[in-house]
């Protein structure tokens, strides 16, 4: 099992392009998403009916504004106008009317807040309307995890499933089972090997995520850590397995979209209660479930291993399955 | 290490590649297997091994039942790809497959080197494979099988892409380890290379069409050319040995 280990971490000494790629894309990838979600540059458009020339004058710091005179119907008129959030205000306190909840309506009402926070003390109270209710949750936030595991998973797929395809196309694995060694050294080396590359990968994108990028992690970024290397882990073992399926490269790459897609669904991007005709439940059978529930919950929520740790459990029953899975296809190039 | 072949099937879906093939090889000795590309050659080697099951039939490998994981140890085998890793170097590649051999360690740095200079590739012994053109890969390829000096060589077609001296090199060493009680066990699709082993069996249509030691084969054909045997009609078809 070590010579297996062993050989590929000498593969891969040799193959810096790889080891580039396997370190450094998803650096590249992640930095690309955080300036697109950052997106700070952006000047909310905001229009005012009926509001105290103050709040007016200091919204304007934050905010492209228009003074209305007589009181818009919402819905079109902010269609209408392009316009992000009409503000007025009555008796009960002051009203924001936005279209939906998307990034530009979270833009508008941080330049209201902010306002509101220069002019202390707010006597009023902040009703907020949408005119298209939306389920989602606040999409900003959940996406940091859901590509922190996305990206990880997708490079050691193709990475870990790439090797297996050559492997068995080019007889190494032929060769490798006319030894005497054991099935189950052989999923187990694989396993580590590329197990390893992935939590040195894991251990970069958290570092990076956290110190570069200033990501917001609440809870212990050790613990983020650990549930990035155990769904590295799953990632190697799902590619070996679907390369069994795979007759050459192409094909391992024409999975990408069966096995990767699907998982994003699950990963935390839709709330899993919202997917009609029970097909949640299909996020079990998702490693990347597990893993982004898990890191969700400690970059979100701050929680610790006591509440995540049903999560961690099924990241590692799952890699375990999958390890026995992939012993099991072996068979078909050497009985025992 | 005598090997048994008992009436084996195999088919692959529909199409039946081998048809009640019972062959007995002899230990000590230089076996060949000769035939047309796509007749089976390299799926007969694997039921040899034990690496596939064959449909009917059975095999022993010197007396005992395949597949048997302590026999592969006394098994070298290279197949028809090259099946080195391509980011490993020649040297790199021979050390990993020595390790699953576990063979020892204090010994392998000295019969890396002896192999190969064999098959004359010490010089570039720490050139990535993947920079080596398919005859040296053809060559560090016959150098894994060796490395862990087995009793029962498996060679599927070993000399394909080798020049002419080389090739005479090798065989002059295959000999040689035959000499020192090696059992070899080669395919080729190339007749005059039959010439340098002592047994051999044509394989045809999923039968064995002619099973003897070389010099008897030679003697049948009108002018000595062994490849005459596959024109000859339906020689012995029907009189496959029992066993
Ligand atoms: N795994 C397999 N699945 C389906 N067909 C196969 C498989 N292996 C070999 N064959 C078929 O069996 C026949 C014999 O193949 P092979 O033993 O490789 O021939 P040779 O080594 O003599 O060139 C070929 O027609 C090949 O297509
Ligand atoms: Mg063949």
């Amino acid at each position: 099992m070590l010579s297996i280990v062993k050989r590929i971490l000498g593969q891969m000494k040799n193959d810096k392009r790889s080891l580039g790629l396997l370190l450094f894309a998803p650096l590249l990838v992640l930095t690309l998403l955080f300036f697109i979600l950052s997106d700070s540059s952006y000047v909310p458009k905001l229009a005012v009916y009926d509001m105290s020339e103050k709040f007016v004058a200091e919204l304007e710091n934050h905010a492209t504004v228009s003074e209305e005179t007589e009181k818009p119907e919402a819905a079109d008129y902010l269609e209408d106008n392009e316009i992000d959030a009409l503000i007025w205000s009555d008796s009960a306190g002051t009203h924001i009317e936005l279209l939906e909840k998307n990034s530009k309506s979270a833009v508008a009402l941080e330049a209201i807040q902010d306002t509101n926070k220069a002019l202390q003390p707010t006597q009023k109270e902040l009703i907020i309307d949408y005119v298209y209710e939306s389920t989602g949750d606040n999409q900003l936030d959940s996406l940091s995890f859901v590509f922190l595991g996305v990206i990880s998973f997708f490079f050691v797929f193709i990475l870990s499933g790439m090797s297996f395809v050559r492997e068995r196309f080019g007889q190494t694995l032929e060769r490798m089972l006319m030894t005497p060694i054991r099935r189950i050294d052989v999923i187990g080396g694989y396993t580590l090997g590329y197990g390893l590359l992935a939590a040195v990968q894991s251990v970069v994108i958290i570092l990076y995520a956290v110190y570069v990028l200033q990501l917001q992690v609440e809870g212990s970024v050790a613990l983020c850590t650990l549930v990035m290397i155990l769904m590295a882990f799953s990632a190697v073992s799902v590619g070996a397995l679907v390369s069994i399926f795979a007759n050459n490269e192409l094909q391992l790459v024409q999975f990408i979209p069966v096995i990767i897609i699907p998982q994003i669904f699950f990963s935390g991007l839709i709330p899993i209660d919202t997917i009609p005709f029970g097909l949640g439940n299909l996020c079990y059978l998702t490693p990347i479930y597990y893993g982004c529930t898990a890191l969700e919950m400690i970059m979100i929520q701050g929680k610790g291993v006591v509440e995540i740790w049903p999560w961690l459990a099924g990241s590692v029953v799952f890699i375990g399955v999958l390890f026995l899975a992939n012993v099991t296809a072996l068979k078909k190039y050497r009985r025992l | 290490m005598k090997i048994e072949v008992c009436e084996v099937n195999k088919s692959f879906k529909q199409q039946q590649v081998l048809n009640q093939i019972s062959l007995t090889i002899a230990g000590g000795r230089i076996f060949c297997l000769l035939g047309a590309s796509g007749s089976g050659k390299t799926t007969l080697l694997r039921i040899m091994m034990g690496a596939i099951p064959a449909d009917g039939g059975s095999v022993t490998v010197g007396g005992i039942a395949v597949p048997n994981r302590q026999l592969l140890a006394e098994m070298g085998y290279m197949p028809q790809n090259e099946a080195l890793y391509e980011e490993l170097s020649a040297w790199e590649n021979l050390k990993f497959f020595a390790g699953l051999q576990r063979q020892s360690r204090k010994t392998f740095a000295a019969d890396a080197e002896a192999l190969l200079e064999i098959v004359d590739m010490a010089a570039c012994k720490n050139k990535l494979i993947r920079d080596c053109s398919g005859g040296m890969k053809k060559r560090i390829s016959l150098a894994v099988a060796l490395i862990h000096k087995p009793k029962l060589l498996v060679l599927d077609e070993p000399t394909v892409g080798v020049d002419p001296v080389l090739r005479r090199k090798i065989w002059l060493y295959l000999r040689q380890l035959r000499n020192e009680g090696t059992t070899i066990v080669v395919t080729t699709h190339v007749m005059d290379e039959v010439t340098q082993c002592d047994d051999a069996a044509l394989l045809r249509n999923g039968h064995i069409i002619a099973r003897d030691t070389v010099k008897n084969l030679i003697a049948q054909t009108p002018d000595g050319n062994i490849e005459e045997l596959f024109f000859i009609d339906n020689q012995s078809e029907a009189e496959a040995p029992l066993c």
